[in-house]
Order: structure tokens, then sequence, then C-alpha cells
């Protein structure tokens, strides 16, 4: 029984850890110049396509664009910066 | 007498501008207030449209088809044939609405239930929360992050051939828990990141694994993760590393299986002009080492090494005229080998197919698939050849 309290503690540490450590992180990982000046239309063009066609802009309104970036960015893994270029070019 | 005339004709000039500028000030007044009213109005109504912070959408996908089944079976060199011709049956019918609801900008729920299979299920049911600019957590019913191809890639309108390769799905359960997920920039390249603690698999009777809409079977808890790195900087590439560990066996007993799974994953998609490359490829390990774990009471001993592996590839001319453009011809060699549950089946499977697109969403599939199965122990094979029509769509 107190072995498995201490996994349980030993389990909550290394998750609370990772948690914490994460966000350090990534405020240290950078995008290079060349790809921080990408265009949404670029990086629609890029990032879409790994998985399926493009989408057209005309499928969706302005509203449904945010939400659907949301759920591309928890499916594609986009990093943040992408996800909102990506739905402002889509959302013109 | 001139200097008269002149002066009355400034007087005039004057006089007529005066009366002038006061009729145009008028009516400017006039449009002026037509123009307010109009505005007025407009902003009434565009309050009334007003979206707020939340939006509720649905979407999802639907899969109908055909299939032209010949199976033949041979038991030690004897050969029996049976031939289906099905409409969407079990097998080849989904529909799957998908709901999504967005709070603000920060949460996120999904909500996908599905039938297919001849039953009503639920592919997953989560809740997000976009706690940073690269960091999201997620809980509630998911799939977890082993490999890409249940997560991002099984979809009817995505998936480029009418069948899923085998045993790749299998490996990868949805499951209850928790999870962080994120996208990160590094300089010209790019990495992701999904970890995953859930209840986890459980050891079935037959050796194999169970997961999904089950109970917890013991205390602890199942890590799922993957990590990947995009190294060119249009993410034309994706390589990823998958690994998922946790005990399978039964807490009331001796809970001393173990389920270990490793997943290797391969993404590239590049337009060569006209032509746009596609090539998806997983190999998934599945190791489970059960020496004295109890399933349903009874005492079982197996190891189990089970393997499954797929490499796609599919082109279309995209940069072409006409309707050629929308044609994507595809091709798929897959193995699955798991002698758990069958007594040492190997299988394999080449399924080609031609795709029509008729938007970026919808696609009507005509394909091919030749299948091999051994049970080597009973010296039986199976052959299976079908043909597949498939239309799919995202909703």
């Amino acid at each position: 029984m107190k072995m498995l309290k201490m996994k349980n503690i030993s389990l909550l540490i290394v998750v609370l850890f990772f948690v914490t450590l994460l966000p350090l992180l990534m405020d240290s990982c950078k995008p290079s110049q060349k790809v921080a000046a990408k265009s949404g239309v670029q990086l629609w063009a890029e990032n879409c396509q790994r998985c399926h066609n493009t989408p057209s802009p005309n499928t969706f309104s302005p509203e449904q664009w945010e939400t659907i970036g949301m759920h591309m960015q928890t499916r594609a893994l986009l990093t943040q910066s992408e996800r909102e270029k990506i739905v402002a070019f889509l959302k013109q | 007498m001139r200097t008269q005339k002149a002066l009355w004709l400034l007087v005039i000039v004057i006089f007529m501008n005066g009366f002038l500028m006061n009729e145009l000030k008028a009516q400017q007044t006039v449009v002026d207030s037509s123009v307010l009213d109009r505005i007025t109005e407009l902003e009434k109504q565009t309050s009334y449209n007003k979206p707020g912070m939340d939006h509720f959408m649905v979407v999802g996908l639907a899969t109908v088809g055909f299939a032209s089944i010949k199976n033949t079976t041979t038991i030690g060199g004897v050969s029996s044939v049976s031939k289906t011709n099905s409409f969407p049956d079990a097998d080849h019918f989904e529909f799957s609405p998908m709901l999504l609801w967005r709070h603000g900008q920060k949460f996120l729920l999904e909500f996908e239930p599905s039938f297919s299979g001849n039953s009503l299920g639920v592919n997953w049911a989560d809740v997000s929360y976009f706690a940073a600019p690269n960091l999201i957590i997620r809980a509630g019913y998911l799939v977890l992050p082993f490999g890409t191809y249940s997560k991002r890639l099984a979809a009817g309108w995505i998936d480029k051939l009418p069948t899923d390769p085998m045993g790749i799905a299998d490996m990868a359960p949805t499951d209850y828990g928790v999870e962080v997920e994120g996208g990160l920039p590094l300089g010209s390249m790019k990495m992701s990141y999904d970890l995953a603690l859930s209840n986890g698999s459980q050891l079935m009777p037959d050796g194999t694994l169970g997961a999904g809409n089950i109970t917890d079977n013991n205390n602890n808890k199942t890590l799922t993760g993957r990590v990947a790195l995009l190294p060119f900087s249009n993410s034309s590439l994706e390589i990823g590393v998958s690994g998922m560990f946790g005990k399978v066996g039964d807490v009331s007993t001796s809970p001393t299986a173990k389920g270990n799974a490793y997943a290797f994953d391969l993404n590239y998609v590049k337009l060569f002009n006209p032509i746009l490359l596609n090539i998806k490829s997983q190999y998934n390990i599945q190791d489970i080492n059960s020496n004295v774990a109890q399933v349903d009471s009874l005492p079982y001993t197996s190891n189990t090494h089970a393997t499954s592996f797929f490499a796609q590839g599919s082109i279309r001319p995209t940069g072409a005229s006409g309707f050629i453009k929308n044609l994507e011809l595809a091709g798929r060699y897959t193995t699955y080998n798991n002698p758990a549950g069958s007594n040492g089946l190997i299988q394999n499977a080449v399924t080609v197919g031609l795709n029509y697109w008729i938007n970026w969403r919808t696609v009507f599939k005509v394909g091919y698939e030749s299948y091999t199965g051994n049970i080597n122990a009973a010296s039986t094979s199976n052959k299976i050849n079908s043909l597949f029509l498939q239309f799919s769509i995202q909703l």
C-alpha cells in the first residue's frame, strides 16, 4: 500500500514537473526570421495538405473558421502563430 | 454707367450664390439625416447579430459504398470459395457528426458520436484548454497519441483508400485520461509533443488488449506520448516516435502483466509541379509480457510480440487543368502479425485505388484489395480479393 502511494506521488511529481517545464521550454523556442515572415496563405498551403486537401476559404464563415482553427490546432499540432495566420487568411 | 452695371451684376451674383449655398446646405442636412437613420438601423442589426464569446457548430463525415468480396479459405490443401456483394454494411459505412463548441478563445469541447459497425459509439468526447500559446491541456475520452493514423488520417474523406491499414488503429486506443500537447517552432524546423495519461488497456483472455469504453481494471495508469520533428521549413516532412507504457493486468489478482508499445511514423507531402506527392507510413510494435497474470480469475501466461505496418503513396496532378487535376492514384502495402488470439496469424494486403475529388472534402473512390492471411499452426490460409466503390464527404 505504501509502495502504491509512493508511486502515485512520484507520478504526480513527474506530471507537475513537465507541466511547469513546458511553458518555460516553449518560451525559449523561436522561429527563424524566414519562418516568422510566412504569410497565412503560405502556411495554409503548406500545413493543411499534410493530412487533407487545402480547404476553400468560402467553405465556412469567419466565426466557424475560428472554431475549426482551434480544432485543427489540437489535431495537427500547429503552433499558435501558424493557427492565427491561417485562420486570418481563411476569414478573408 | 458701365461701373453701375458691373456693380448690379456683382450684387446679383452674390445674391444667387448665397441662395444656392442655402439650398445646398438644406439638401445636405436632409441627406445626412437619412444616412444617419440608416446607420443607426444597421448598428441595431449588427448588435442583434453579434456572435458573442461562444460558438457552436456541427461538422463531421459520412462514408457510404459498395463492396464485392471473394473469400478463398484453404485448410489442409482443400479450398472453399464464398462471394458477397454488399451495399454499405457494418464494415463499410460510417456516419459521424462532430460537435464543436468553442467557449471564448480558451476552451473547446469536441464530441464525435459515430454510427459504424452496426452500433452507435463515440469516437471522442473531450474538453481542451488552450493554456499558453503552444500548450493545450485536454481531458476526457481521448484518442491516444500513438502514431498519427488514428488521430489524423482515418477519416474517410482524408484516407486515400477505401480500407484502413491492418492493425494500426487497433494499437492506438481511445481512453479516459488527460493530455498535454502543442507545436513548437525551432528556428527553421518545428516540433510537436503530445503526452497522455490514461486508465490504460486491459489484457483480454485471448492475449490481446482491450480498450475504449471499459471500466478501469487497476490503479496503474498508462503513459502514452509522441514526439515529432518537422525538419524542413515548409513542413513537408514529419517524423514521429511514439511510446505507450502501462500495466494491463487485473488489480484484484496479480497485476504483473505489462503492455508496452512503440510506433514510428513518417509523413511526406510535397508538390513537384504539376504532381502532388503524398507518402505516409507507420510501424507499430506491441509487447505484452504476462508471466503470471490473472485474467477473469484464471491464470494466464503469455508473451506476445505483435507488429503492424503500412506504407502508402499517392500522386495527384494538382497543377494540371480540367478534370485530370481531380484524379488521384493511391497504393498501399500493409502487414499485421499478431500471434495472440488467432494462433499465429500473419496477414498482409496490397490495396490500389483511383480517387476522383469532387471538391476539397468530397471524394469518390474505386479500390481493389488483395489480402492474404496465414494461420501457421493450423495450416490454414485465407485469401480475400475485394473491389470497393466508396463515397466520402466531410459535412
